[in-house]
């Protein structure tokens, strides 16, 4: 390089001169990057400088004059919306004034507030408030401008920056925030991350009764883990014949049924298993309080949220430090497994399906489906006509059988595919999601209720 | 374990008929009718069959040092491999194949044979020496297309980068193995030299006549299953076998559990039966599975207590892969017990990551298995005496596996 590039200076060198602000104002779009030195060098040597943005023009000496302020903050409004909001300690929380821009939408609950208006009455006034993860979140991404609630009121109308001094800085909003309302470190990192995946991050439990509350899960998919009624195996062994503990298997002489090898399987599953059984605990132990609780409720990126309504969660999820916490006992897994839905059997994913038009994939899972694409297949004309008459055939028994069957058994079958029986084990039937932080790294492990004893048997 | 390249004559399709044949009873008792097909419909119409249960009734030696059960007569060992792949030979990798290794060691040496059947170790062993052999041919190309970049920068100054692929380099799928045809041909020259010493052979022979040194090796759990369940394994103590005794069940079931709980030093007495007795929690996982119709095996290999199988090892890789955990329902049970459960306190997270991670590089599923052992002030010792204190275990299983969110935003 050039020496008297070598040192760094406020003027720059002789081809630009201090500020540019009379052909700033004309053509704001063209202008180059500020000096321009790299004209100097020979063409040969010249570095790739990546072209990032413009700058508007280089700050005057006393930090911007408020013509340069008001020229910025156009520009500022014109690329990003951004919103203003006011931390309130006492509170922790942050009320937001002038809400702008589509990453708050998704953010916040309304909460009301008796506010001194300017002609001195009280009025009670609905407002949006921030949680501390919210409010960071947003600060951090740049969509949030937010001031700390001082005592002198000013009035809330948005154009108060000038006499309050500048906003919280990311670094202050970091220490004011992390550690009011529940919220650790590892929970807001655990936040932003799933945050930034797009995904819509709200809290399991309600901090204040005006917190939404979720939408309850239906009430058939919230099986009990643990019923109190006995392992009804159990009993039935114990009640019928007098069951030897020597001698457990007993094939009887002249019976059929007794006479192959699921027989045999079935009369050894004499040791209580699932999670259905009971769990006994000694009643004198009180249980200790327990980090695995749900804390965050997760909803898919594509889901509709309400923020007023929310629908009930895709998953919920337990946030704990992976050097201070120990794995969950089952005491603790059972208790998440109380309050979580019953999953579905997973579907089988349908690869490189025939090109067939005016089905949609989605509908294919139930007997439903099989039904139109039977329908479909005859109208295909790519089906050589030899083909399509036994088509026609097996289409009328179909027809039959579905008015007297639940499930069509003909060959078409095999377009509805009971899903895969190693994924029905994989699954499982309720899950606990816990994500665990290990100074900054996130790991999130599923872990699912088993259910081996309710099937498939090989 | 039959793959998907084909071995010789044996290819895919064949191996797998072959397998399905050997390996066709999950268990060691069989179901054989001697009545005619007419006879079997019209008693079947009415439920009934004269279908009889075939117990092949094999004999095991208990040995409490490796506190395993041996196997050593060769038709039980066999049977009790393909009905449900009981046990591992002890000179084998899991069947008991060392006399067939050893017969096939000795024909090579004396007539250069073509591609046999071979067993899991040869397979092994070829494909390591395949392997080995692969790595020592690529670097030789590499070695000789960098070599050739040299030359021509010196002659001609052009700058050629060496490449590390290419149509000069082997890759895994062009290299070809030396050794199957190397083999073909020393047998093509090999077949003249053979009739000079066919005079030889029947000398050698008469020198060392080979004896299955090899015996099948049954688990504490595994015996007891087989023993107890099915009364197909009686179970003979070396030391009193002169007396040609076994073992009654009762006792079986004492001595396997005193096994665990025996003082380091022999003049102490045994101490009484315990709840939390290791036997007691692994059988119960074992019987468990095999009830559900699983091939249970060992999983060291994996960090893991056990491997579950569909159908055995000789058909599909092993899905998945058994934690044992046990859990005591009373907190002060724990800590007063004298056995030393591992696993019964919840592990680290970076313990969990690691098998999690170890186990999906081998496609398996990570299962915590949870045995709850009873509260001593809920169930008496007494109970231990039979079998029957297994009713007041139970065993239920959690399934872990990572939560990728980025992979599942729909």
């Amino acid at each position: 390089m050039d020496d008297n590039l070598e040192l760094p200076n406020n003027d720059g060198p002789e081809i630009r001169v201090g500020d540019n602000l009379e052909e700033e104002d004309q053509s704001s779009g063209d202008e180059d990057e500020g000096p321009d030195w790299i004209k100097l060098m020979p063409k040969a040597a010249r570095p790739v400088i990546p072209k990032r943005g413009d700058k508007e023009f280089e700050p005057s000496k006393q930090g911007g004059s408020g013509l340069q302020q008001h020229i910025l903050q156009r520009a500022r409004n014109a690329i990003k919306s951004i919103s203003y909001g006011t931390w309130h300690p006492s509170l922790a929380r942050v009320s937001v004034t002038v809400s702008r821009g589509i990453s708050i939408g998704t953010v916040g609950h309304s909460v009301p507030r008796e506010t001194a208006m300017t002609n001195g009455t009280v009025k009670t006034q609905k407002r949006m408030e921030l949680l501390p993860e919210e409010a960071i979140y947003l600060i951090e991404r740049g969509s949030l401008l937010c001031w700390k609630e001082s005592a002198v009121e000013y009035p809330n109308d948005g154009t108060f920056e000038s006499i309050s001094g500048s906003p919280m800085t990311v670094q202050q909003a970091y220490t004011e925030m992390i550690g009011k309302e529940d919220l650790t470190m590892d929970r807001y990192q655990v936040y932003a991350y799933l945050k930034r995946l797009g995904y819509t991050v709200t809290r399991t439990k309600p901090p204040t009764a005006f917190y939404p509350l979720t939408a309850p899960f239906p009430p058939s998919l919230l099986t009990l883990t643990s019923s109190s009624s006995c392992n009804s195996k159990i009993s039935a062994l114990f009640s019928s014949y007098s069951f030897d503990w020597w001698r457990p298997l007993r094939i009887r002489r002249w019976l059929k049924m007794d006479k192959n090898y699921s027989f045999i399987f079935q009369s050894l599953r004499f040791i209580p298993s699932g999670h259905k059984v009971p769990q006994y605990s000694p009643t004198e132990t009180q249980t200790p309080s327990s980090p695995y609780e749900p804390f965050f409720n997760l909803y898919k990126p594509p889901t509709p949220f309400k923020k007023s309504a929310p629908p009930p969660p895709d998953y919920q999820m337990v946030v704990v430090n992976a050097r201070t916490t120990p794995m969950p006992s089952l005491r603790e897994l059972t208790a998440i497994y109380d309050n979580a839905p019953e999953l579905p059997p997973p579907q089988r994913r349908v690869r490189n399906p025939p090109q067939i038009q005016g089905i949609s994939y989605k509908n294919l899972t139930g007997t439903g489906g099989s039904d139109t694409l039977a329908q479909s297949q005859t109208h295909n004309s790519n089906t050589p006509t030899w083909m399509s008459s036994p088509s026609m055939i097996s289409l009328l028994p179909h027809g039959l059988t579905s008015w007297l069957y639940a499930k069509p058994t003909s060959s078409l079958q095999k377009v509805e595919r009971r899903p895969n029986p190693f994924a029905v084990l994989r699954q499982g039937k309720k899950t606990a999601i816990i994500a665990t932080v290990d100074a900054g790294t996130i790991n999130i492990f599923r872990f699912a209720q088993g259910a081996f004893e309710t099937g498939p048997w090989f | 374990m039959s793959s998907g390249k084909s071995k010789g004559p044996n290819k895919g399709g064949a191996r797998r008929h072959e397998n399905d044949r050997i390996y066709a009873h999950p268990l060691p008792l069989i179901f054989s009718d001697p009545s005619s097909s007419r006879t079997r419909s019209i008693l079947g119409l009415l439920g009934l069959s004269r279908s009889q249960v075939i117990n092949p009734h094999c004999e095991g030696y208990y040995d409490p040092s490796t506190r395993s059960v041996w196997v050593v007569n060769q038709r039980d060992s066999e049977i009790l491999w393909r009905r449900g792949f009981f046990g591992k030979g002890n000179l084998s990798r899991s069947e008991p194949s060392w006399f067939v290794r050893q017969v096939k060691d000795r024909k090579s040496r004396q007539v250069d044979s073509g591609a046999n059947k071979m067993t899991s170790e040869e397979i092994r062993e070829k494909r390591r020496a395949d392997r080995k052999q692969f790595k020592l041919d690529r670097a030789a190309a590499i070695a000789k297309v960098a070599a050739e970049a040299e030359t021509i920068f010196e002659t001609e100054g052009r700058v050629v980068v060496p490449a590390l692929f290419g149509p000069e380099i082997p890759s895994g799928s062009t290299w070809k193995s030396k050794t199957a045809e190397s083999e073909r041909e020393s047998s093509g020259s090999l077949e003249n030299a053979e009739s000079k010493r066919e005079d030889e052979n029947e000398g050698e022979e008469e020198e060392e006549l080979l004896e299955d040194m090899e015996h099948l090796q049954l688990t504490l759990s595994e015996a007891f299953f087989l023993a107890w369940n099915f009364d197909c394994l009686t179970i003979l103590d070396p030391e009193t076998a002169c007396f040609d005794e076994p073992l009654s069940l009762p006792e079986i079931w004492t001595t396997f559990q005193q096994i665990y709980l025996a003082p380091p030093i022999p003049t102490l007495p045994t101490p009484e039966l315990q709840l939390d007795n290791p036997f007691l929690i692994h059988y119960a996982v074992y019987h468990h599975y095999r009830s559900l119709g699983w091939v249970v095996k060992n999983g060291l290999k994996f960090c893991v207590d056990y491997l579950l199988y569909k159908r055995g090892p000789v058909f599909t890789h092993a899905e998945f892969a058994i934690v044992v955990c046990p859990v005591y329902e009373d907190p002060q049970d724990q800590e007063v017990s004298i056995t030393n459960l591992r696993n019964a306190s919840p592990f680290t997270w970076s313990w969990l990551s690691t098998i999690n991670r170890a186990n999906s590089q081998v496609m398996k599923t990570l299962i915590l298995t949870y045995v709850t052992i009873p509260a001593r002030s809920r169930l008496s010792k007494e109970m231990l005496k039979t079998p029957a204190c297994f009713a007041h275990y139970s065993v239920r299983e959690v399934i872990v596996r990572r939560f990728i969110p980025a992979r599942m935003r729909d």
